[in-house]
């Protein structure tokens, strides 16, 4: 997969019981590491795996449905030493892991999905690779009904309505004025084969290319390649480091063709906001989840559900990109104030200090954090299992990305308290590596911001 | 979708003062991918105006041309089709097509566009299309009386020609459009 890096789903407590039942099970105490998340502890994982084979315990594994699973855990372990001594904690771990597995799937067998239960399973994380998160994530936003056999019927409209949405916005306008049958083939019979003066037609009042008029196919061609050119230098620039996306792979042109399309489609359909630098990162893990999905009904309409799901996950945030209403209640300036709000609920010296003392506002590093919701500041692995728990969370993806952003200061909280303007904007906009499930823990313990009209369990 | 303008005869500042303003306003630039000039623009001015509507130009020198190293003759491929590029007055006849048509197969082109008459033509002629976009400005001519301005804008997709005719009539301008196909031999097909 990608960087041999393998994500369990593993719930990892720093002395404290999870609410469900799978808390009970996990016993071990696990340091804040400096490294991406949980992922040595797959490694672990794997290492552990092995050590219990004999003893029956790769039956378990081998009654799994996902076989490819098994096959990453069996190829990518890496040789480390054992971080914590808790040989049973990790075996519990990863019988924790796999029961999670069992019970998505079986959550996603159903013929009525339980969202809230699903949300539940989600914010705990769900697992890399195969179809569950893709799944997981269509019911989540809404794409895919909860009952199972609407399904086919919804996925089959929504195909078509963004084919023909295709067909209607993305054509070149040469191939539009060929389709309709331009020219009269009677009158130019007599001219076939045969030399002389052209057959000219008159077509003053109709389109052509130079074309200044509103309603002239050309004139609008022509002003959305200045939208086209700017989305193109996008592109090239997602995630650089990744094969999926970058370089000159025939696989990561195909992609960047359909992403490019998606995106065209958007500034069409929005002229209000049109496109905005950094749309290209939000559907980025959107395209990468659905195109990795192991299903293979859905492989041929990867940049149709991609598309659908992009629209509904931005609906939310839309407001956030145009800049008229960037003053207003709905725009950036009041939701960073709520997270002001939501900081001073919680830590109000924290608050104070960055505030007040090194009068580092929330702008200058949450505007980035919020627009486009924290993929700019994790490596790729780290934002799939962020966006797991802001789309499993029942209040909606703005609520929860709010309480990662509080999260992700209170956890430098020392380090910001000792910091000046630079340090800590120079921390913030760069911000370090962190073990992700204690921030995701973090975040969901904080309190609520009472003076937003939304209120907690 | 490549789009070519073609254009020539201006004489500027000679016989006319600038292109008529209804022309300039349809011409922006960034729609266009190349221009093909036949010749006397007459000065550097309106070289650079040329440059500044799109990067690829291509002009051959006509008689009144200051500048005296444009080619006389020019070829260059856009798309599947061969264009080929003269100001006509070394052609003689000016505007006979036999003439031309030499002309054409000596440069092996499927499109030669030619000026110098100051009116527009386009004929299909012994396997190829001569084009004469007139005179953009229109500039009087000894050989033609009551000169229009016209260019030509080529719209080339795959094997496929469509020829818009722009012409300004009694301060109207008037678009025109034809269509022609190449098949893959030489000869071109009328649709």
């Amino acid at each position: 997969m990608l960087k041999g890096k393998l994500k369990l789903p593993v719930p990892e407590k720093a002395l404290r019981v999870f609410p469900d039942r799978l808390g009970s099970l996990v016993a071990g105490f696990d340091d804040k590491e400096e490294d991406n998340g949980g992922s040595d502890v797959a490694f672990e994982h794997g290492e552990e795996l092995e050590t219990f084979q004999p003893n029956g315990f790769k039956s378990d594994r081998a009654s799994d449905d996902d076989e490819k699973f098994q096959e990453e855990l069996e190829v990518k372990v890496r040789p480390r030493p054992d971080k914590d001594g808790a040989g049973p904690a990790s075996v519990s771990r990863v019988i924790a892991a796999d029961e999670k597995r069992s019970d998505l799937e079986y959550e996603l067998s159903r013929p009525e999905i339980n969202l809230e239960k699903l949300q539940r399973i989600a914010s705990t994380g769900l697992p890399d690779g195969g179809r569950l998160r893709a799944m997981a994530w269509k019911l989540l936003l809404g794409y895919l009904p909860p009952s199972r056999d609407l399904w086919e019927k919804e996925l089959t409209e929504n195909r078509k309505k963004y084919a023909n949405l295709k067909e209607e916005l993305l054509q070149s306008p040469s191939k539009f004025t060929r389709k309709d049958g331009a020219f009269s083939p009677d009158e130019q019979h007599v001219d076939r084969d045969m030399d002389g003066p052209l057959q000219r037609q008159e077509i003053s009042q109709e389109d052509h290319p130079l074309s200044l008029g509103k309603a002239s196919v050309w004139h609008e061609y022509f002003q959305h390649t200045e939208i086209v050119e700017q989305i193109d230098r996008d592109l090239q620039r997602t995630h650089p480091d990744m094969k999926f996306f970058s370089g000159d792979s025939s696989f990561s042109r195909k992609n960047k063709e359909a992403m490019r399309n998606i995106l065209i489609l958007f500034a069409k359909l929005n002229p209000a906001i049109r496109y905005v630098q950094g749309m290209n990162e939000v559907l980025a893990p959107i395209y990468f989840v659905f195109t990795t999905d192991t299903d293979e009904q859905n492989a041929g309409n990867v940049e149709a559900d991609s598309f659908s799901c992009f629209v509904r996950l931005l609906s939310d945030s839309v407001d956030h990109f145009c800049q008229q209403l960037d003053n207003s209640a709905v725009g950036i300036l009041s939701t960073l104030s709520r997270f002001s709000e939501l900081l001073k609920a919680n830590d109000e010296e924290l608050w104070w200090h960055l505030e007040f003392t090194s009068k580092v506002r929330p702008q200058f590093y949450a505007f980035r954090w919020i627009t486009l919701l924290l993929t700019q500041e994790f490596n790729f692995q780290v934002i799939l299992r962020i966006w797991d728990s802001l789309l499993g969370n029942p209040f909606g993806v703005q609520d929860m990305l709010l309480r990662v952003c509080c999260a992700m200061l209170l956890c430098v909280k020392s380090r910001l308290l000792s910091g000046d303007f630079v340090a800590n904007l120079k921390l913030l906009q760069h911000y370090p590596d962190i073990n992700i499930e204690y921030l995701l823990q973090v975040a969901q313990d904080l309190s609520p911001d009472t003076s937003s009209f939304r209120l907690s369990l | 979708m490549v789009l070519v303008l073609a254009l020539g005869d201006l004489h500027v500042p000679h016989r006319a003062p600038d292109l008529p303003a209804k022309f300039k306003s349809m011409l922006v630039p960034g729609k266009i991918q190349h221009i093909i000039c036949t010749g006397n623009l007459c000065i550097k001015e309106v070289h650079d105006y040329l440059k500044t509507l799109c990067p690829d130009l291509h002009i051959t020198r006509g008689e009144y041309d200051e500048e005296t190293r444009y080619p006389e003759t020019k070829t260059l491929t856009i798309g599947q089709f061969k264009l080929g590029l003269c100001h006509g007055h070394q052609v003689i006849p000016w505007g006979d097509l036999d003439s031309l048509a030499m002309l054409q197969r000596q440069l092996d082109v499927d499109i030669l566009v030619t000026g110098h008459t100051h009116q527009f033509t386009a004929y299909k002629h012994e396997g190829g299309v001569v084009i004469n976009p007139g005179s953009a400005t229109g500039a009087y001519s000894s050989i033609t009386y009551d000169v229009n301005p016209s260019f030509v804008l080529m719209d080339i997709d795959g094997l496929r020609v469509v020829v818009y005719v722009y012409e300004l009539i009694d301060g109207e301008v008037k678009v025109d459009k034809i269509d022609f196909k190449k098949t893959t031999t030489v000869n071109l097909v009328f649709l």
